[in-house]
Formats: structure tokens, sequence, C-alpha cells
């Protein structure tokens, strides 16, 4: 069986004044057919930008694609056309964003961009995309469809929003859906409501989902296999039960003990010391050397890299030496 | 805040409809927009009402106002009637002052709209040209291009939009440049949208109401240099306008005050009105002023 998309050894640069600096670095991965894939890091360390070149969206300059493969359905992107991406975008792929408030079109009806959407990809009359823009509004929970598709985006509150977003999305059935973060704005009660409709979504519409995310409740909740992402690399990348139960890397553990335990007579909250280092300061060694516990002189010399070390893949030397 | 009842919620505020809302409880812009309309109608009706031509010599020459009751504000050098003259005037100022304006919106949004969002060698290309008409005097500049292809209504209207251009284009670059880099921009390319469509259909309408007042204000610039450019003897000749009526009979001023006073005064009322519109429009869009 192919992967419905198969990223490999892709690097993406960018030109900053601190010169040119490696944002992705030969990163891959793949998604099947209809599975959840979890990406999760801390802010910084290359999740969106995965995702946004994979949608042909790096802003170039000062970004580019400066080697690897990234294949949907067999086709390749890197190399496609701007029209044959334009065409593929919304129809074979689509995204959501982060922020609710700021990602829908302020001037328009949320029914209108709806059915923008859908006229961009079939050829429908603006009546039947309304009309179906009204169907997708009440298929992602939103009550008298018909009145709020009339509505414009700083009428509804933020999960609504991200309900309208989710419609957009999947308006043309893509097979392949990207959530960036699309939780991160919204109250803890909306989230759960919004994994659910994903969920449903998924089932539905047999779409396979990157879900980008820094939540390990989240990906608990949704992923089917996970990547963890570091400082432009994949360091860990197994099955989601794999990661949560028996994570490997150092980091992987640092952010699964940041998940409170509420109820196991635990208060402390634990968080992983020091910050992803800046792009532009990386070395030779290994990126989370400054902040490992288990780091030695080989870690800050020389870059692991992902091989499996008896469980799943891993990116550390301390678990390849078996110090760990 | 008080609890309104759930059917004034429910219906949907359109951008456009909350301006219109602001607008209305601005009482120096109803009363500019007011008084705008008065003077449309005048000069549209009173043009029509108004048999004969505001050239003919109908009575002796620098009859005073108040006068002779057929001529309420008396006549001009070579005896016209100023209130038929200050009638059927009024119709091609406004003209003149819309269709320059409308040039200048033109221009200025398509080529402003180009460089923001494209940048690179198209906002480098682009700019420089609007830099190049900014550094010539526009008036000057507005006197070559009508002295070059004969004065008429067309000519200068074309001519006033050619040298006030690059300050709406400067505007939309900078609407653009702002507008481009927000997170419903990139949603849009997300979704497959082209852009030409994410230029026109997103990016625009989330620019327009800069713009609009810019437009608004555009058109009372647009009737003073007009104005200007008849008192220098540059108006259509055969047209009547109030800037014509003033350039005429400027020579005469001393002797007579009242065919140039009239005609200025139609003129600073109309622009006065135009820019207590623009004023209105300017805070009607302005969210910041927005009570909620």
């Amino acid at each position: 069986m192919t992967a419905l998309l198969d990223i490999s050894d892709l690097h993406v640069t960018f030109n900053t004044r601190h010169g040119r600096v490696t944002a992705l670095d030969s990163v891959s991965l793949h998604v099947n057919a209809g599975e959840t894939l979890g990406v999760v890091g801390e802010s910084g360390c290359g999740k969106s930008i995965t995702a946004l070149s994979v949608m042909g969206l790096i802003p170039a300059p000062p970004g580019k694609i400066a080697g690897g493969s990234i294949k949907l359905n067999g086709e390749e992107l890197t190399t496609a056309s701007p029209a044959r991406l334009r065409a593929l975008r919304g129809a074979e792929a689509a995204m959501i964003f982060q922020e609710p408030m700021t990602s829908l079109n302020p001037v328009f009806t949320v029914g209108e961009q709806i059915a923008e959407a859908i006229m961009l990809h079939q050829k429908a009359s603006h009546d039947q995309a309304f009309k179906q823009a009204i169907a997708l509004l009440d298929r992602v929970g939103i009550p008298s469809p018909d009145t709020r598709a009339r509505d414009y985006p700083h009428q509804l509150s933020g999960g609504m929003r991200q309900r309208v977003m989710i419609a957009m999305a999947v308006s043309c059935r893509p097979k392949l859906l990207i959530a960036d973060e699309p939780t991160t704005a919204l109250d803890v009660t909306v989230q759960a409501q919004i994994f659910d409709l994903l969920n449903e979504i998924q089932r539905d519409f047999g779409a396979a989902i990157i879900l980008i995310t820094h939540d390990m409740g989240a990906i608990a909740e949704m992923a089917d296999r996970v990547a963890v992402m570091y400082a432009g690399r994949v360091i860990e990348s197994a099955r989601a039960d794999d990661v949560l139960d028996h994570p490997q890397h150092p980091y992987a553990h640092g952010l699964i003990d940041c998940i409170p335990n509420v109820g196991k007579g635990d208060t402390s909250l634990k968080e992983i010391p020091g910050v992803v280092p800046p792009l532009h300061l990386l070395g030779d060694g290994c990126a989370f050397a400054a902040r490992c516990a288990h780091a030695d002189a080989r870690c800050t010399r020389e870059k692991p890299v992902l091989t499996d070390h008896g469980h799943h893949p891993v990116a550390c030397h301390a678990i390849e030496e078996a110090r760990l | 805040m008080t609890n309104q009842p759930m059917t004034e919620t429910y219906i949907a505020q359109s951008p456009s409809r909350e301006a219109w809302r602001m607008f209305r409880r601005n009482l120096p812009a109803v009363f500019g927009l007011g008084l705008l309309i008065a003077i449309i109608v005048i000069t549209l009706y009173g043009a029509f009402l108004y048999q004969g031509d505001p050239f003919d010599i109908v009575w002796a020459p620098h009859e005073p106002p108040g006068v002779t009751p057929e001529f309420p504000l008396g006549t001009d050098y070579l005896g016209r009637d100023i209130v038929a003259g200050l009638l059927m005037g009024g119709g091609p100022t406004l003209a003149v002052g819309a269709v320059a304006a409308l040039i200048t919106m033109v221009i200025g949004i398509s080529l402003g709209a180009l460089s923001g969002y494209y940048g690179g060698w198209v906002d480098n290309l682009l700019m420089r040209i609007t830099e190049f008409f900014q550094v010539l005097p526009a008036l000057l500049f507005a006197m070559v291009l009508v002295t070059l292809f004969s004065p008429s209504l067309w000519t200068i209207a074309i001519a006033i939009g050619v040298v006030s251009w690059p300050q709406t284009a400067r505007l939309t670059r900078a609407e653009f440049l702002k507008i481009k880099e927000l997170e419903y921009v990139t949603a849009a390319r997300a979704i497959g949208a082209r852009n030409r469509r994410i230029i026109w259909k997103v990016i625009l309408p989330n620019a327009a109401p800069p713009l609009i007042v810019s437009a608004t204000l555009t058109i009372g610039v647009a009737i003073l240099f007009e104005a200007g450019l008849s008192f220098l003897g540059l108006g259509d000749p055969n047209v009547m306008s109030w800037g014509l009526m003033i350039g005429a009979n400027r020579d005469y001023i001393l002797d007579a005050w009242w065919p140039v006073t009239f005609p200025g005064l139609a003129i600073f009322l109309t622009v006065f009105a135009v820019s207590l519109v623009g004023d209105g429009l300017n805070d009607a869009f302005n969210p910041k002023l927005r009570e909620r």
C-alpha cells in the first residue's frame, strides 16, 4: 500500500538576517489514507512549516524548498506548476488554521465564503454552492445553518468560526486535511467538541488528517501515529500508543511528563528546562543536547539519525548506546 | 449593557450597514450629505428648468445683485445672467470632479494593488513610476496636458486624474502590504484561490474603507483643481462652469465683486459638503470610534 502523503528527506531553508537557516532538516513523514498523524513539538520546531510546504504555501522568498520530495497520491509537489498546486489546494489537500478569529474574511458572510470555496473547484451555480454551504454548516453542527450562513464572522463565537473553517476545508472533500493547532485559540470545553467533530468528519469523509499540536492530550485522543519534531527534525516516530506509553527520546519523555496528572496527588507542573535554540545557532550536534540530562560529548558533536533501536524509530545517541 | 431582544442581535450586520449606522449618527456628516444632495438636485433640476444659454447676453453688464428682480444675482462683465451661470455651470463642475476622481481611483487602485500584492521588482518599477508623477508639480503638469490636448471637459478631467493618482496608489499599496499578511489571505490561498481573485475579492474589499474616504475627498480636490485651471484660462471655453465664471470675470474683480463671489461661494459650499461627507465616512469606517 502506498501512502497518501509521502514526505521524504525534505529540506526547507529561510534567508534571514542571520544568513540562511535550515527550518526543516531532512524531514520524512508519511500519512496513509484515512489515518490521523499527529505532529508534536514546541513552538518553532517546524510543525507549521511542514504543513505549509505540503500546501505549497511557504512564503518564497525568503523561504525555499531546498531538497527532498513531497508526494501526494504519488504526484510530486515540489516540482509541480503553480497552476497544478492551486488545483490541488482545497480539492485534494485542505488546511484548517490556528486562529479562527483571523482566518475568515471579515467582509463576507460565512455562507458566501464556503460557497466561493466550492465554486473554485466544482462547476456549480452560486445558488447550488450556497445550498451546499448551508448543508455543510449543518454537517459541522452549527444550529439553524440557513440563518447562520448569512452571518458575518464577527457575529460567531470562536468555536463556531472554527466549525465554519472545517466546513470550508471539507467543502470539496479533500483526501488530506491539515489541522494546524486547530484548538489552541479555543476554550477547553470547545476543544473537545472540535476534536469530536474532526473525528466524525474523518469517518464520514474518509479523509486523512495531519494534526499539528503541542498538546499531548490531543494526540492521545486523536492520533493513530505520531511524529515528534524538534528544531526542524523528526526525532521520534511511532504509533501514538507507543510514543505515549514508551516514549524513547528524552524530549518526548519531557513532553509527556508535562501533561498534568490530575488526581494522582502530584500537584507540581513539570516543564522542560530551556527553550528551543534559535535556528541560526544550531551546531553540528543534537539540537536537544543543551536541554538534555543524558547528553555527553558525542551528542554535541554529531547529529543523531532516526533509527530503530529495538522499540521504534528515534534519533538519540543515548538510546543507541543503551545509556538510557 | 442592556439586554437586547433576540431578534435584533440576529439581524446580520454587514460592514457597510454598520458604517451607515455610524454615519447617520454623525451630525456634520449628515449635514454635508444633505448639502451635497441639495447642490446636485438644484444644479440638475435648475439646469433642466432654465431654458436658454448661460452664454447669452441678456442685460446690461455689471448689474449689481438685488436691483433687477429678473436677475437676482446680477450680471457679469458681458451682461450674462449669473443665476443662469450658476445653475448651468454646476453640472459640468460636478461632472469633472466625479470623472477626475474616478480616473484617479482606477489608476491609483490598480497600480497600488499590483505593487503591494506582488512586491519585488513589480513594486520597485511601479513605485518609481509613481514617484516620477509625484515629483512633478501637479498644477503645472495638468496645465501642460490641457494645453497639449486643447481644453475640453474630458481633457481637463483626464489631466486632473493623471496628476492626482499617485497618492491613491500609495494608500492602496500600504493597505495591500498590511492585509496580504493576514491569515484569511493565506486561508484563501489554501483553498486554491488564484492571485487575481485574492487581489480583487479578498484584499480589496477589506481595503475599501480608506479608499472610499480618499475617493470622496478626491472629488473635492478635483473640483478645486478644475476651478484653478479655469481661473488660469485653461477651462473649456464652450461649457459654462463655476471655474470659468471666476476666470472670465477675474479682471473686473475690483469693479464688480458679485460675478466672482457667487460661483466662488458655490465651489466653497460643494467642496465643504464633500469634505464633511469624507470625514464622516472616515469616522464611520473607523472601528476605534465605534462604541458597541
